[in-house]
């Protein structure tokens, strides 16, 4: 199995997950029950993957002081960009073309790999080759550099080598001419005009529709079924309204459809049912069930012609083709993929309101105007195997956690803040899940000092990590800090309970020992009845059930100045006070496999 | 950090670069370094691949240069990588066209670059392909063993994988300063220091 590094999730206070609150709150009732087991968060639990994510994902608010996931933010798009030529999208050019690129920007539809232009024409002419960015005319074909694909496979040429999106969506495959929306609305127009004149019904009654010309007509019937019916009622009787075919519920559907255009007033109050499509003219489409032309092409082309369930999905809708009626499309029928759109989008917090990411709208530039990243206000918690020299383990980390023999991990946890914070943790005895390791943090309180900036870090270049941290470990030794955990350990030592392992400029390492669990089912089961449990379960192991998981509890308390405007500073305290800031959140901390003996 | 390096394994520049005495740079001439940057052993730069059309007079009245690859400040090629101008046909002549790179560009062990212009802060996994002409943008992270197909663009902020590669994911806001090299630059070269805890 894969070697697993170690990792830290955080939770966000968006997840509402009772023990948890329970757990925060110390006047509640069940709190004094000491159920520990109640209030430990167990990061298995179906509903933690939702709400764990990794510290770089994490945003903060400043004003609720809290931790914001992209769970929970509410997202605005800035700007709409073609991810290929990297083009801004006008957010009016996304109702009415599409949220697609309509320059010249197309994937491929077999490998979904980029298409470019390529010409074709049989002498090559330099001068021609030498500007591929401008128009040349001749023949050009898009072309897969990836799989080799090209759009001479669906017989598709171009006759001119930009605006390839407007070509080609008046080319169907194979090379006839196809219509678009616009030119098809007019074609009914004409049609309509010609059939009045001619006084005789449209000739091609029966023929297959696009399913916009479909949708078009459909719509026209029916407003003019409503139109009659609403003419013709007399208000008798509201029992047929809930029937498909009853004017009240198609005037409700389409309005739903048509954004309440068509939801009068007047049409309230109407009765009876009308009749449905009868031909093509009204939007009627039977679907085509003769399927032998398909099952021909099968046995002559094979599986190889298919597409897969991947490239059908990846294909763009198409309005302008007939309904398919569930019908599966062969190689032959795919059409190149112009790219969806990407967007830079905006963040807001959920409870307050203000803004908490904001991106530069220009497409080019990286930089953002509001970036407030949690990873500036709470504690990073890094994690590596412990190596104590001359002990029993060996000189690299191992693959797997050994069951039931103890290992060290150090944690480093790095104060991003200009405030000494105070760092207290909490870890149940056990990991919860049916093999429960036993979890030890040796120094489960300590206070990390203050970042500072970059260039004191640089000016302070000679006093290097290993003599401050010594210093430290004197200071605390010789003075106590009133929290009386606080000893540096130097190096070399052994880890010692209520120590902390090394500290230095802006970060402090602490020791955690864990007995991982074996893994062992028929342990598991004997344990299990000894205990009197009821309803073991003894079941295979589950996917990553042997990863060791320790749920931590992180509560950072800090001082800030001034801030006598707070709603939480006391009164009677002068402008100069300092007022207490906290910032408490579950985490889950994941050490490594253990090995199954 | 366990093992320490023979003395004088690296070359190290006034610039600060740091070249490993075991990688190949072919056409050092052509061979542009920002400084800062270190180049593990094993890994070889095509610097002879230089393009051999001379730019159009249009594009600018500056000096032609020959440069085929450049590399900004603190990028960081591992072992075994290889940078490779790609060629092309220009006014229906083969040429070769340059590489560029931005600053903070980390190129994982054993992955292939002929990519045209790589942006600053891009991670380049293990393994990976980057396919010819291909245009990578600022804060773009590609996973091991990827195959950017030639020609492909990814915009900033992506996350890319797969044979071919596609954009999986968005680099999170507070993701950008994962890219930072200059850490990882002082963990190399004569007299490395251990990576800061
Ligand atoms: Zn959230
Ligand atoms: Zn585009
Ligand atoms: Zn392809
Ligand atoms: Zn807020």
């Amino acid at each position: 199995m894969a070697p697993l590094t170690p990792y830290t999730y955080i939770q966000c206070p968006c997840s509402d997950v009772s023990p948890l609150s329970r757990s925060n709150d110390p006047n509640s009732p069940s709190t004094a029950g000491a159920d520990d087991e109640e209030r430990t968060f167990d990061p298995r639990a179906p509903r933690s993957n939702f709400s764990l994510y990794p510290l770089e994902y994490l945003l903060y608010c400043e004003d609720c002081h809290q931790i914001r996931c992209p769970r929970c933010v509410a997202e605005e798009i800035v700007t709409y960009y073609c991810p290929n030529c990297l083009f801004e999208v006008p957010s009016s050019n996304i109702k009415s073309e599409g949220n697609r690129c309509t320059r010249s920007c197309f994937q491929c539809p077999i490998c979904i790999g980029p298409l470019s232009v390529a010409s074709i024409d049989s002498q090559p002419d330099p001068n021609l080759l030498a500007a591929p960015d401008q128009a040349q005319s001749g023949t050009n074909i898009l072309i897969c550099s990836y799989c080799n694909w090209s759009s001479t496979e669906i017989g598709i040429t171009f006759s001119k080598s930009n605006g390839i999106h407007a070509q080609l969506a008046k080319i169907r495959n194979g090379g006839a001419p196809r219509l678009t929306a616009k030119e098809h609305k007019e074609k009914r127009k004409e049609e309509a005009a010609q059939s009045r004149l001619a006084g005789a019904s449209s000739p091609e009654s029966e023929q297959n529709l696009d399913v916009e010309t479909q949708f078009a007509n459909l719509k026209s019937f029916y407003q003019g079924q409503l139109a009659e019916s609403s003419s013709g009622g007399n208000g008798l009787s509201s029992l047929g309204d809930l029937g498909f075919a009853s004017p009240n519920s198609l005037s409700r559907i389409m309005s739903i459809y048509t954004g309440g255009s068509l939801h009068d007033k007047r049409s309230r109050s109407r009765v009876g049912t009308m009749r449905e499509a009868l031909d093509s003219d009204e939007g009627l489409q039977l679907a085509d069930l003769d399927e032998s032309a398909a099952i021909s092409k099968l046995q002559s082309e094979g599986y190889e012609a298919t597409i897969s369930t991947d490239q059908l999905t990846e294909q763009p809708p198409r309005l302008e083709d007939a309904h398919l009626h569930g019908r599966t499309r062969f190689t032959s029928e795919l059409r190149p993929i112009p790219y969806l759109l990407r967007t830079k989008r905006s963040k807001r917090c959920p409870v307050c309101r203000h803004i908490i990411s904001k991106p530069e709208a220009k497409v080019a530039t990286t930089r953002f105007r509001i970036r407030l990243v949690a990873g500036s206000y709470i504690p990073t918690i890094t994690i590596r195997p412990l190596n104590v020299p001359g002990g029993a383990s060996p000189t690299s980390p191992p693959d797997a956690l050994v069951p039931l023999q103890p290992a060290q991990f150090l944690l480093t946890f790095r104060n991003p803040i200009f405030e000494t914070v105070k760092v207290t943790l909490a870890t149940p005895s056990k990991t919860p899940g049916r093999f429960p390791s036993k979890v030890t943090v040796l120094c489960p309180q300590f206070e990390i000092d203050a970042n500072t900036d970059v260039w004191d870090e640089a000016l302070n270049k000679d006093d290097t990590d290993k003599d401050r941290r010594r210093r430290r470990g004197d200071e605390n030794n010789n003075g106590g800090n009133g929290n009386g955990n606080g000893n540096g350990n130097g190096n070399g030592n052994q880890p010692e309970a209520g120590k902390i392992w090394e500290r230095g400029r802006n970060w402090v390492s602490i020791v955690v020992e864990v007995v991982p669990a074996s893994l062992r089912l028929d342990l598991l089961a004997s344990t299990a009845n000894l205990a009197g449990g009821e309803g073991i379960d003894a079941g295979p192991l589950r996917e990553d059930e042997d990863i060791l998981e320790i749920p931590m509890f992180v509560r950072v308390e800090w001082e800030v100045e001034g801030g006598g405007d707070e709603v939480g500073s006391a009164p009677g305290k002068d402008k100069e006070a300092t007022e207490k800031r906290e910032l408490a959140y579950w985490s889950v901390i994941g050490l490594g496999r253990v090995g199954q003996s | 950090m366990s093992r320490r390096p023979p003395k004088g394994e690296y070359i190290e520049t006034d610039t600060g670069n740091k070249v490993a005495r075991k990688a190949t740079l072919v056409g050092t001439q052509n061979i542009m370094l920002g400084g800062k940057t270190v180049i593990q052993p094993e890994v070889m730069i095509r610097g002879d691949l230089a393009r051999s059309v001379p730019p159009t007079s249009s594009s600018g009245g500056a000096p032609a240069n020959n440069t085929a690859v450049a590399i900004g400040r603190y990028c960081f090629l591992s072992r075994g990588c290889v940078l490779r101008p790609a060629g092309r046909l220009y006014k229906g002549v083969f040429t070769y066209m340059p590489l560029r790179m931005n600053d903070h560009v980390f190129v994982g062990p054993g992955s292939v670059i002929q990519a045209a212009s790589i942006g600053s802060h891009v991670h380049i996994g293990a393994r990976v392909v980057v396919g010819e002409l291909a245009i990578i943008k600022d804060y773009v992270r590609i996973l091991d063993d990827s195959i950017v197909p030639p020609n492909m663009v990814i915009p900033s902020f992506s996350i890319v994988a797969g044979q071919p590669a596609r954009v999986i994911g968005e680099v999170p806001e507070g993701g950008h300063e994962a890219f930072e090299l200059r850490d990882l630059y002082k963990t190399v070269g004569n007299n490395p220091q251990p990576a800061p805890s």
